[in-house]
């Protein structure tokens, strides 16, 4: 079943525009004149329920303002949403009972409340039963790892702990899908790792419908099955993260280290990325040729070492954005 | 409502952090009181005299009563963070919450303010008894009835500086109606009894919000009239009424234009 459908949306902004210098001030006091920015530019795409994907894109490529238009906080110029088989524009609260948001960059928690305090307040703010509320409190606890600072007020909190407690107090009410808008930007390694742990898990148990953007390529890799790719407010890739590694750039990476009397004839198919002494990075384009021909390149005896990765994936999506810009 | 009066709730506990503020605001508020006090016994050189009507004792009570509606209130603080919230676009996280933004600010508000209305109350009728060592005559019942229109009157201003607020997804900053607005409030009816002015002015007084949000509780605790009191409980629910519909009309229109861009 379809979890969210979007059909041509578009979204445009007004923005005001200002001659430079104090005479534009005046100018622009006077008579404003605005531009038109398109956000959004006729976007389609389905999620399915319990699918965890990657909505991705270079800043102001549109991510933000379509989930803020699927989460009904803005309202679209053009196409229709349906989230969950509700109208965003329409039921924007009938919808906020079955949707949680997390954006990384604000905090929903109340700073000088503890978490305990914060997560009764989500709970009442989503009608649950105060009983229930601390069940959902205790088990959250309890998986989330907070029982060190549950009682602690949010403000005291390191940015790891507060955004755990943001997610924990976006899930009170048990929401279908999950809207994490960057929710480990500024976290150090091991946080973003045990915080991707939850999700999974969460993704796992409760079959929650995650919607995640990110410009953190590990939070995407290990993570999300599917991936979307958007710039300048159109969709330019929605495929597998398989696809999208294996088939999108069909490139390898060769580390060779060779003896010094190897040598390397050269071919046009190799490009060579590195080379120290007989020790060479080359870059394999697999539409061209193949590793076996490639390595003919090479003296085969003198080869030390032999190490073949592929293009990571950061580099597949920054080339993905320049080719769309 | 149980989620309203959750969101009061947490207000209230986050402003227990903050009690040196509240003790600096009662500070504030009895300096203020002194002054207009010793302007008033200044204007008033004879005791017995009756001007406009008014004693100097209900004069005195008249400006407590006043004073406190005003500074608890802290209006300017409460417009400031609502603009603040359009601008800045944090408003968009509360459009995702199943509950309406008017409310939800009006009990943030109230869980923010009670603490300092409460304190205010105690401190200006102390005050009142210090300076002046005399009430108007007052019933349990008419004690009752004026802290009723109090409430009512604090209601009605919490949501018309909502309103004022949300003229920030219209214009480019509310601030200065807001100037304007706390200047009205002062000057007609907070310094002065609507009495103090000209007849042409004080009938659009009696229909303006000044009637309900400052001058009739004070008026009614200084000369308790049962008949004015329903004239002004009347004239509350309606007020209450019209201001709501107005946040609710521009709340409805302005969430339509907010432009937010970026995460």
């Amino acid at each position: 079943m379809k979890a969210i459908s979007v059909q041509n949306l578009k979204k445009t902004f007004r923005v005001k525009t200002k001659e430079k210098g104090l005479k534009g001030t005046f100018k622009s006091m006077l008579k404003p004149t605005y531009r038109s920015v398109e956000a959004v530019k006729g976007i389609s795409f389905d999620v399915d329920e319990g699918e965890v994907l990657a909505f991705i894109g270079p800043n102001g490529a549109g991510k933000s303002t379509t989930i803020k238009m699927m989460t009904g906080i803005l309202y679209p110029d053009g196409g229709s949403i349906k989230v969950l088989g509700i109208d965003p524009t329409k039921e924007r609260k009938k919808l906020a009972y079955e949707i949680g948001t997390v954006f990384g960059q604000k905090e929903q928690l109340w700073t000088h409340l503890t978490p305990y305090d914060n997560f009764k307040f989500f709970g009442a703010i989503y009608d649950i039963d105060d009983k229930e509320v601390e069940k959902r409190i205790e088990d959250l606890k309890n998986r989330f790892e907070l029982g060190e600072f549950i009682n602690t007020p949010v403000r005291n909190l390191s940015l790891g702990q507060r955004i755990r407690c943001e997610i924990v107090a976006s899930l009170i009410h048990r929401p279908k899908i999950l809207f994490l808008d960057e929710p480990t930007i500024g976290l150090d390694p091991v946080v973003k790792d045990n915080i991707r742990k939850l999700i999974k898990q969460m993704n796992k148990e409760y079959h929650t419908t995650i919607f995640l953007t990110s410009h953190d390529i590990s939070d995407i890799e290990k993570l999300c099955k599917r991936v979307i790719i958007i710039n300048n407010g159109e969709l330019v890739l929605d495929d597998t993260m398989e696809n999208l590694k294996y088939h999108y750039l069909n490139k390898k990476i060769i580390d060779i280290k060779m003896r010094d009397d190897g040598k390397f004839s050269g071919d046009d198919n190799v490009k060579v990325l590195k080379q120290k002494g007989n020790n060479y990075k080359i870059e394999v384009d697999l539409d061209k040729t193949t590793i076996g021909e490639a390595m003919k390149s090479f003296d085969m005896d003198s080869i030390q070492d032999i190490n073949i990765t592929n293009v990571p994936l950061e580099d597949i999506i920054t080339t993905i954005y320049q080719r769309s810009k | 409502m149980k989620k309203y009066i959750h969101i009061l709730k947490a207000e209230l506990m986050t402003s227990l952090q903050y009690l040196p503020n509240t003790a600096f605001g009662v500070f504030t508020f009895f300096i203020f009181v002194y002054i207009m006090f010793m302007v008033w016994q200044y204007i008033y050189s004879n005791p017995q005299e009756l001007i406009n009507g008014y004693s100097i004792t209900q004069m005195t009570w008249y400006l407590l009563v006043t004073e406190i509606l005003f500074t608890s209130l802290g209006g300017r603080r409460f417009c400031k963070e609502i603009c603040k919230d359009v601008k800045s676009g944090n408003i968009t996280y509360n459009l995702n919450k199943p509950y309406s933004y008017v409310f939800y600010a009006l009990f943030k508000h109230l869980g923010s303010m009670v603490l300092k209305f409460i304190v205010d109350i105690i401190i200006g009728v102390a005050l009142g008894f210090i300076l002046i060592q005399s009430m108007p005559e007052q019933t349990v019942l008419s004690v009752i009835l004026v802290l009723v229109t109090c409430f009512l009157a604090e209601l009605i201003s919490i949501f018309l500086i909502i309103a004022i607020g949300l003229l920030s997804f219209f214009i480019e900053d509310a601030n200065p109606f807001y100037w304007l607005y706390s200047k009205m409030i002062l000057i007609f009816g907070t310094f002065f009894p609507i009495e103090f002015f000209p007849e042409y002015i004080r009938g659009i007084l009696r229909y303006s919000p000044i009637y309900v949000i400052s001058y009739g509780p004070a008026r009614l605790f200084v000369n308790f009239d049962i008949n004015e009191f329903i004239n002004i409980l009347i004239a509350q629910i309606i007020y209450i009424f019209i201001s709501y519909g107005i946040c609710s009309f521009l709340y409805a229109k302005g969430s339509k234009r907010l432009n937010v861009n970026g995460g």
